[in-house]
């Protein structure tokens, strides 16, 4: 059997569902994150026992469990790139243009690396063990993009 | 000592070495005599030459002085601390210069750094530190038009009973109780204090008896949005925090399909069009492919309404947030059950009945649907109802 439908009050709504969401920094993100943008500096936690120093801040040091908020050190805006990967697809929620590097970069003074974005090097010649520092962005938004990129020194 | 807006007359002499500025001070040769009246005042003299300054209490009569200060310590504290202007101070005569009173305004804040009263631990601040401040934390902006006498009985330590008037658009404070009160309100100072700074919790302090309230409960709630919050003074500013708000929004598309996209184009043209089961007669608002009891197709459309009777509602006065946004509507709401003239009993449409209308509802009332200005198609059309009195069914 077939069945006759009436398709001419059909219509379709168009909608949108807003998610409002709110992300917080945390006490030690925060001060990181301003030191950043006021002070175009970057802060790592040390941890005294193991003298092994942490970057981005975290609250504990992972060995020992003593706590290191407050023991903060200054660290170099330059760093060795120990590794990499080039990021080859877009999507609207990514920061650059693919392809891009996204490297870790292990700061002057830190043991831990940082994950940052470098520029300034084509992603065919980049390689592990280069020296890079730390390029600030003009425009501040309260984020990790406070510096805009990393670039060979 | 006594203490003055939360500090004292010897802490600002005290302090005057330590907020002295030589390098301004190097062409002055002056001795500045102070006289401050009252519970915690007393006499000093300033002597400032070639850059360097001595403070000394003085007892008997200040001699040598070239310009003399004489006010109450109240006062003295309130002008420094620029809680009180020292113009009005003047033209009041609360405040008085023996010799030239504007050569010492323009001198005085050029060669000594502003004084700031000591910082407080929040529990070392009292009651009467924190109604010494109500005046000036008043917001006559918020009080329009209000008139009422708050009367504060604050026992124990740092406590006593004041009234706080506040009628058009201003705010005095006043010792002991006046009579009649709007509201009165009793407990420890400590109780009072702890409010004020945070560290207790007005709700928690009430519901546990802590404080009691005689008169206009309503009134003693009110109070606090005619205030600016009290700050501790020399509190240090809070750490500044991190957070971003961000709103992803998600794009969506809903399709009618063609029995609800009738219901949808009826709505446009300001009609309800319900369905009707070629089995059991019954209407369904809104319409739908099947009849959910006879599990027939439904083909017939029927116009119903566009009046209606309300068959029983609920009026919603403690409203949730929206989840996503955090706003709540506006309380009391109704929803309404109603019956469209014409579909069969019992197939009622929930809607949103007129805030002004909710103290008249009574279930079997007749109510009229509110439509949106214009009317698209959309679930947004149709507002919600209104009663309907002009045909006195109720």
């Amino acid at each position: 059997m077939t069945m006759q439908e009436d398709h001419k009050d059909c219509f379709v709504l168009e909608g949108k569902m807003a998610l409002p969401n709110q992300n917080f920094a945390g006490r030690l993100g925060s001060r990181f994150l301003i030191a950043i943008r006021d002070r175009k500096k970057i802060m790592g936690l040390k941890c005294n026992p193991c003298g092994k120093t942490f970057v981005p801040p975290r609250e504990y040091c992972e060995k020992c469990w003593t706590k290191i908020a407050d023991n903060w050190v200054e660290l170099g805006t330059e760093g060795e790139l120990v590794n990499f990967t080039v990021v080859r697809y877009g999507d609207r929620h990514l920061p650059k243009k693919p392809p891009y590097i996204l490297g870790q970069i292990r700061l002057d003074g830190a043991d831990t690396p940082l994950v940052h974005i470098v520029e300034g090097i084509d992603p065919r010649d980049v390689e592990s063990g280069i020296r890079v520092k730390a390029v600030f962005a003009e425009k501040t938004t309260n984020t990790i993009m406070d510096i805009d990129h990393f670039e060979p020194v | 000592m006594t203490e003055y807006f939360g500090t004292t007359v010897a802490d600002i002499f005290a302090t005057m070495p330590k907020r002295f500025k030589p390098e301004e001070a190097k062409e002055v040769d002056i001795a500045i005599g102070y006289e401050a009246t009252g519970e915690g005042g007393g006499k000093w003299k300033a002597t400032i030459k070639h850059g360097t300054l001595k403070v000394e209490t003085v007892e008997g009569e200040l001699t040598g002085c070239k310009t003399t200060i004489h006010t109450d310590a109240e006062t003295f504290v309130g002008v420094t601390l620029g809680k009180i202007a020292a113009l009005d101070a003047l033209s009041s005569q609360k405040l008085r210069v023996a010799g030239d009173p504007k050569f010492l305004m323009l001198l005085l804040p050029k060669i000594f750094t502003p004084y700031a009263a000591p910082a407080k631990k929040p529990d070392a601040v009292t009651a009467r530190d924190i109604i010494a401040t109500i005046a000036e934390r008043f917001r006559p902006e918020k009080a329009e038009g209000v008139a009422m006498t708050i009367g504060y009985d604050l026992a124990g330590e740092g406590g006593g009973k004041w009234t706080i008037v506040i009628r058009e658009g201003k705010c005095a404070v006043r010792e002991g109780l006046a009579d009649p009160l709007t509201v009165k309100m009793t407990m420890e100072a400590k109780t009072y204090a702890g409010m004020m700074v945070g560290t207790i919790e007005a709700v928690t302090a009430f519901t546990s008896g802590q404080v009691k309230i005689e008169g206009d409960m309503a009134a003693a709630g009110a109070t606090a949005k005619y205030f600016l919050k009290y700050v501790v003074p020399g509190a240090t500013e809070a750490e500044e925090l991190i957070s971003l708000r961000v709103i992803n929004s998600i794009e969506q598309r809903f399709a009618t399909g063609p029995v609800m996209g009738r219901w949808f184009a009826g709505i446009r043209e300001k009609k309800f069009l319900a369905n009707r089961c070629p089995k059991c007669g019954r209407t369904q608002i809104p319409p739908r492919e099947i009849c959910a009891w006879c599990r027939v197709r439904v083909h017939e459309f029927v116009e119903v309404g566009p009046k209606g009777v309300v068959t029983h509602f609920d009026i919603v006065y403690f409203a949730s947030p929206d989840p996503l946004t955090g706003a709540v509507r506006d309380t009391p709401y109704a929803t309404a059950y109603v019956v469209f003239d014409g579909a069969t009993e019992r197939e009622a449409i929930t809607l949103d009945l007129k805030q002004e209308d909710i103290p008249r509802l009574k279930e079997g009332a007749r109510v009229r649907p509110v439509w949106a200005e214009v009317t698209t198609g959309s679930y947004r059309d149709l507002i919600g109802v209104e009663l309907d009195e002009e045909e006195g069914s109720i």
